[in-house]
């Protein structure tokens, strides 16, 4: 059965804080629920970012989500 | 008076050509940080390497694009760059901006910014060049809220949709470029803004086949008018031309001395697919092999002119050359009519392009552009997805693949089959 959007967001979050990686693209959260159509996915994910708990970190080209404070930025690089 | 030493720039400015370096020095005396970008530039030249560091987390509240974070590696050398963030804006349609609006860009980017422009370069977007992390709040305020105006898009994000002039100064537009191009704007706001692909994708709308914003070549999903009937053709402006009474190509090459109009040397003889001939004096063209090149009516536009039963071709997948070279959309939908509803919306446009949006959000990898995506799983899957019955046009070459594909649909009976009766018949 699909998650609710706020199970959702938790997986999310909990995938962003807790993954090897700091920063993840959109696609390595749709695991989170597979049933889940990759639009609902996205939707979550950047609600969380409005929600302050995640950032968007970008090349300009390409974006990605990081849990926040875990984000290269120009003061941790 | 320099802050730094610039040998390698200096050349730049040499030779007849506007050079960047000269303009850069010319505003470093409004704004000193332009002498940091002038010297970071210089060690960039000299070290063979460039020394922004890669992207970054700025933004403005709410917006996860248009805004690109830049930072130097060498903030101590170049204080003046060490935060240098590029500000992306959405322009009007077809560029249409009054000089008033020009300059209340210029002044705000004065006032927050380096006062440098990119103005509607190879990204396509005006990008306003350099400022700092502070300065992004209030500099987004006033962009919105004075000067009417919104972000453009960047990251994996629907990029700025850009259209040609269309209607709006051209005669061959097929369709209303600036009203689509405005509409799907303020429809796909959420996937301007935030991050919503895989990678990024780009919307170009022409109005007709010449392709004035380059469509074909340079966006994801290209929307270029077209006719589905024949040109029209004006018999008696014809010999207007064959006689030399108009200029051929509005005489747009009319600062030199060609000689004498020769229609069969420069319009029939370079036809794409040899469907024009001349009957006596009478221009004839068999249009079910019109490629819709566009040549013949650039050049005689007085006599020839596109067809009435307009709309538009759906073109998939272009791109730059970052992997596997650049690549050329493909054809997809031939012809659908660009009309509004009673909804005020495209629902025909907009049906196809959330086809693409859900499957490739799906199937399409990380940092791969949709054209990347359909070259992997082949045209005829994508073809599928997107229900659309092949045509002989979407055949880029004959098969060489001896073997036969069929689907499961297509053969009588499907797949599933007996194996035990099989095997009572076949048995050795």
């Amino acid at each position: 059965m699909a998650l609710s959007r706020d199970e959702l967001k938790a997986a999310i979050l909990e995938k962003a804080t807790n993954a090897p990686k700091p920063q993840l693209y959109v696609k390595d959260f749709y695991a989170c629920d597979p049933e889940a159509k990759p639009r609902e996915v996205k939707n979550a994910a950047n609600d969380l970012v409005k929600e302050g708990k995640m950032t968007f970190w970008s090349s300009g080209s390409t974006t990605m989500y990081a849990a926040k404070g875990r984000a290269k930025d120009e003061e941790n690089r | 008076m320099p802050k730094h030493d610039t040998p390698l720039l200096d050349e730049l400015e040499k030779g007849p050509w506007p050079s960047f370096v000269t303009d850069l020095k010319r505003q470093a005396e409004k704004k000193p940080e332009c002498w940091d970008i002038l010297g970071q530039l210089e060690l960039s030249f000299k070290d063979k390497i460039t020394h922004w560091k890669h992207g970054g987390i700025v933004g403005v509240f709410g917006y996860g694009g248009g805004i690109v974070g830049r930072y130097s590696d060498v903030p101590e050398r170049f204080p003046g760059v060490a935060h240098f963030h590029t500000v992306r804006l959405n322009q009007p349609s077809s560029k249409f901006y009054s000089s008033a609006k020009l300059r209340d860009i210029c002044d705000l980017w004065e006032k927050y910014g380096s006062g440098m422009t990119n103005m509607h370069g190879s990204t396509g977007d005006l990008v306003l060049l350099g400022t700092t992390t502070p300065n992004l709040e209030p500099l987004f305020y006033d962009l919105t809220h004075n000067l009417n105006q919104d972000l453009g898009g960047s990251g994996s994000n629907l990029r700025t949709p850009e259209c040609c002039l269309g209607r709006a100064r051209c005669e061959w537009g097929c369709y209303d470029t600036q009203d689509l191009c405005h509409t799907l704007t303020m429809h796909y706001q959420d996937e301007i803004h935030r991050p919503a692909f895989p990678y990024k994708f780009k919307f170009k709308f022409s109005g007709c086949p010449n392709d004035c914003v380059a469509a074909i070549a340079r966006s994801d999903f290209a929307v270029i008018g077209t006719w589905r009937d024949d040109i029209r053709i004006d018999q008696a402006a014809v010999k207007g031309y064959v006689k030399g009474e108009f200029a051929p190509n509005g005489g747009a090459h009319s600062g030199k001395d060609w000689g004498k109009f020769d229609i069969k040397k420069e319009v029939l003889d370079l036809c794409p697919t040899e469907c024009m001939w001349m009957e006596g004096d009478t221009l004839k063209i068999d249009n079910s092999e019109c490629t819709r090149c566009m040549h013949c009516i650039n050049v005689m536009p007085r006599a020839l002119r596109p067809g009435v039963k307009q709309g538009a071709t759906i073109c998939v997948g272009a791109k730059a050359p970052i992997l596997d070279g650049a690549q050329f959309a493909t054809m997809t939908i031939p012809f659908v009519e660009v009309k509004k509803n009673e909804d005020g919306e495209f629902a025909e446009v907009v049906e196809v392009i959330e086809k693409i949006w859900d499957w490739w959000m799906e199937v399409g990898k990380n940092r791969e552009r949709v054209g990347e995506t359909i070259m992997r799983v082949g045209l005829p899957t994508f073809l599928k997805v997107m229900e659309v019955t092949p045509v002989p046009q979407h055949v880029k070459e004959p098969r060489s693949n001896p073997y036969v594909f069929w689907q499961e649909d297509e053969v009588e009976g499907g797949f599933e089959r007996d194996v035990k009766e099989f095997r009572k018949r076949n048995a050795q």
